[in-house]
């Protein structure tokens, strides 16, 4: 065997050590710095959180006698980490050989093996980007990773109810998502919350996007004076809070609000636009509402598409004789939902799991057939009637991973088969 | 571009360098912490009306005062008064002292995040009655344990203005010559002056509007009949399995409550009486209404307000509100068939209180000092000053019986079994939003028969069915998941 293949193999046991040995001196002490940290850490901490992570504790605290016990969601939050952690070891290890490769190549070859300022300087050049982007991708798998795991995982655990710590969380497998989709009160809410959820997504996703374009259209129009003045008004809708909005249209619609004030001096009789039997016009309100707060967006988003509208096209089409309505259809249309279908399905998204709307104007109502649910409530309210108002994190993560798949389904399909995606030269 | 990516390099290294060392060890806070003079601090976490009206200031300012040569100091915790002690106690986050009501803090004792204390430890405890002790009470292995000392005692209150009572009161709505209107002494007696209100002014002025959705206030309507939250186990705790708001005769109240729904104001059914109840108790659209005693001041400012508009100066109708603005117990008799116009026998009146009181953290590590803050807090001198400067209606025999008047009263209805206390279990968060619902849906029936729509709650027997849904609606929202 050569000797060059012996110190490569080094590094296959130990990392950076085949570097140490080729007279990589600092890189291969940066290489054994990192095992030896990983190895401190491991016995230190690592391989507790490891099993912390599959038992979730085996001691369970009691105040009253001292006992701190163990902390189920710390030791999952631990677990996840470690193996991140593991991950990042294993990413460092490849990482290794490919350089340990690279040198004993060299070496064959008769070239000098770069010394550590050289490789640093190479590294910093050639592969610039990793150096740029470690901090964001340590920082997103930290504060965006971590804590999507970690909710994914609160999934499959009996977490919530009466299971909250100091008592000790457990590992249930699928079992909340058996609940979920076999009791039948559960099972017929989500299945009743999901089909009103999906025919809202859809409505106020179709007339959000409409009336925003019909505003836009409207106050492009030449014969519209003082268009600045008109598009200030959707923009002040826009700029108030929504939740502040929400709450004014709740009161508006409230027997003691300012619409049955007006019915009642009328003659008429007031009206529950938003009580227990309101049912279907309650659902419209909360459609007019949303669209109240959501056009102004994508009236601002189509105003400025079709600033970008070439004249050249429509005048064409005049020529050609195409009338209004021919010029919007295959014109204006076409050119705008081009240009927005990735807004439309982050709208579609967002519709899907809006949760103010009827959190503020009908929240704590629960009503017969549904389970901690009302007619109006989508799957955004039941998971927060589960998982905060009744403390069922468990099944709440579970909803919320049935959503996810969901609207990722929905949003995806939608992309694919969208012009946006197919024909993605076609405005250029 | 190259001197440029080393500067960047040079930069994002540092950085994490620096980020590196920001990540020391995790040493949280822990509870009472013990500076290196040895002086204790005890943070105390008190209610937002305490500290907004001075009387937190006042009470840790003289306790300071008075323990300054022990080496104790308390302070404002500076916490959310609903802050969650399950959260922030295990890291050391939480207060070490915490006056809540007796369903939060028991929430937090199922689980032992409040310590079980000695009564003995306290001057108090035997002026105060086993009531409203029973509210702090867990029994945890077949031992009962006390997790907080009471101090005040809250039940929904009636407010009205005493200008607007009827000049002919004495002559007409007094039957029994007592000096006090019939109608604040029975239900039955103010829905008949209700209803004259409403048919006098053809609609405009109403009697009695309350929320109706609202369980707080309403569940007189059930309890009054034999109906309750949770039925007791062997030892006189709440059992959760048994939900009881259907339970004896509540059906017969709940008919009563439909009943009454139909002579106020719409506003009854949703959530618009609780912010509009204030103003038109002032303007006298509404005779009276229901809220509870901290909103006395509420009541007050506006009728001020009232005052004001009539060209009093602000001194003055201060005065004239405090003066006109009347704050009593709820009518105690009410109907026994639930009949509000008939002449049948009458029941005692019992409505759903809270007691409110001081609990120690577990995570406290100075729980001798956290006894001697509670001892302090709860003596006779500081409880009279609460009630004088809050208005509560003290737990304590002697200072109740020293203010008297409303207060004297709210203590006897608590020893004569009048007040029906909040069960002191964590299920006890799952009976609101059934009941919320059920109750707005039983107003609302009174004015679908007025608007000749089809009524659901036609008799006892399609209210009992209701009552009885709602139970299981609640048992349902307890148990299905977590068994």
């Amino acid at each position: 065997m050569k000797s060059t293949n012996v110190k490569t193999k080094c590094s296959y046991v130990v990392m950076g050590l085949g570097q140490f040995l080729y007279g990589q001196r600092i890189k291969g002490l940066l290489y054994m710095a990192v095992l030896g940290l990983y190895i401190w850490y491991l016995f230190s901490a690592g391989i507790t959180d490891i099993v912390g992570f599959f038992t979730l504790g085996t001691v369970e605290g009691d105040p009253w006698l001292g006992v701190a016990g163990d902390d189920s969601i710390i030791m999952m939050l631990k677990g996840i980490l470690s193996f991140l952690i593991l991950i990042a070891v294993i990413v460092f290890y490849f990482s290794n050989i490919r350089d340990i490769k690279n040198t004993e190549k060299l070496v064959e070859q008769g070239k000098p093996v770069p010394g550590f300022y050289a490789s640093l300087l190479s590294f910093v050049d050639k592969k610039f980007y990793v150096v740029a982007l470690f901090l964001p991708v340590v920082g997103v798998a930290v504060f965006n990773i971590l804590p999507i795991i970690f909710m994914i995982l609160i999934a499959f655990t009996n977490y919530g109810g009466d299971i909250v710590p100091p008592k000790l969380v457990d590992w249930v497998g699928l079992s909340n998502f058996a609940q979920i989709l076999s009791l039948s009160g559960i099972k017929d809410t989500f299945v009743r919350i999901l089909g009103w959820n999906i025919i809202w997504a859809v409505s106020a996703t179709i007339i959000n996007y409409f009336g925003g374009l019909f505003l836009a259209l409207l106050l492009n129009k030449k014969c519209v004076k003082g268009k600045t003045f008109w598009r200030a008004f959707p923009i002040l809708a826009y700029a108030v809070p929504g939740f502040i909005t929400l709450l004014g249209f709740k009161f508006m619609f409230s027997y003691g609000g300012p619409i049955n004030y007006y019915l009642k001096a009328f003659g008429l009789q007031a009206v529950g636009f938003l009580d227990i039997d309101a049912g279907w016009k309650a659902r419209i309100i909360g459609l007019l509402v949303n669209a109240w707060i959501s056009i102004p967006t994508s009236m601002l988003l189509a105003t400025g598409i079709l600033s970008n509208m070439n004249n050249e096209l429509y005048e064409a089409a005049s020529l050609d004789g195409a009338g209004r309505w021919k010029q919007f259809t295959k014109l204006t249309l076409p050119f705008v939902v081009f240009s927005t279908t990735p807004t439309l399905i982050t709208s579609f998204v967002g519709n899907f799991n809006n949760f103010g709307v009827f959190y503020f104007l009908r929240g704590g109502l629960y009503l017969d057939d549904y389970f901690l649910a009302s007619d109006t409530d989508l799957l955004i309210n039941w998971l927060y009637n589960l998982s905060i108002d009744n403390n069922y994190y468990g099944i709440g993560a579970a909803v919320s991973l049935i959503i996810f798949i969901i609207t990722s389904v929905i949003s995806l399909t939608a992309y694919v088969n969208s012009s946006a995606f197919k024909k993605e030269d076609t405005f250029r | 571009m190259k001197y440029m990516k080393k500067a960047l390099s040079l930069l994002l290294i540092s950085s994490l360098a620096a980020g590196a060392t920001a990540c020391g060890s995790s040493s949280g806070k822990a509870s009472g912490e013990k500076s290196e003079d040895g002086v204790i601090t005890l943070r105390i976490l008190e209610n937002d009306t305490a500290k907004s009206e001075g009387y937190l200031d006042e009470l840790l300012n003289e306790f300071n005062e008075a323990y300054k040569d022990k080496g104790i100091v308390a302070v404002d915790a500076n916490m959310d008064e609903y802050s969650n002690l399950a959260e922030n106690g295990p890291y050391g986050y939480g207060p070490d002292v915490l006056y809540q009501a007796n369903d939060k803090l028991m929430t937090y004792a199922e689980d032992k995040h409040i310590l079980a204390l000695n009564r003995d430890d306290f001057e108090c405890a035997k002026l105060i009655p086993e009531e409203a002790w029973d509210a702090f009470t867990i029994v945890v292995d077949g031992k009962q344990y006390t997790c907080a000392i009471p101090v005040n005692v809250q039940e929904p209150m009636l407010f009205y203005r005493k200008d607007k009572l009827p000049e002919n009161w004495e002559t007409d709505w007094d039957k029994d010559g007592d000096k006090t209107p019939d109608f604040f002494q029975n239900w039955s007696s103010l829905y008949q002056y209700s209803e004259q209100i409403q048919d006098d002014s053809d609609g405009e002025n109403y009697g009695l509007v309350a929320a109706c959705n609202d369980l707080y206030m309403m569940a007189e309507f059930m309890f009054s009949y034999g109906g309750y939250v949770f039925g007791k186990d062997e030892n006189g705790i709440s059992n959760p399995e048994d939900v009881g708001f259907g339970k004896a005769d509540a059906a017969k109240g709940m008919m009563g409550l439909r009943q009454f729904a139909g002579v106020m104001s719409e506003e009854c059914i949703d959530d618009s009486i609780g912010q509009n109840r204030y103003s038109k108790v002032a303007d006298g659209t509404y005779f009276c209404s229901i809220s509870t005693p901290d909103t006395y001041v509420l009541f007050h400012d506006r009728l001020a307000d009232v005052y004001k508009a009539e060209g009093l100066s602000d001194a003055e109708a201060s005065d004239k509100a405090t003066e006109n603005l009347g704050m009593i117990e709820l009518p105690g008799k009410m109907p026994a068939d639930g009949n509000l116009s008939g002449n049948d026998t009458e029941v005692d009146t019992v409505v759903m209180g809270g007691v409110n009181g001081y609990g120690i953290s577990a995570y406290t590590e100075h729980k001798e000092a956290c006894i001697e803050f509670v001892n302090f807090a709860t003596s006779r001198e500081m409880i009279k000053k609460r009630a004088e400067i809050l208005g509560i209606a003290p737990t304590r025999s002697d200072v109740a019986e020293e203010i008297g008047g409303v207060t004297g009263m709210i203590f006897e209805s608590l020893n004569a079994g009048h007040i029906s206390l909040m069960p002191s279990v964590k299920a006890v968060d799952q009976i609101w939003d059934p009941m919320r619902t059920l109750l707005s849906d039983v107003a609302k029936d009174a004015f679908r028969e007025i608007k000749g729509e089809e009524v659901k709650y036609s008799d006892e027997a399609a209210m009992q069915e209701a009552l009885d849904k709602a139970s299981q609606s609640i048992y349902d929202a307890i148990f299905t998941l977590s068994k």
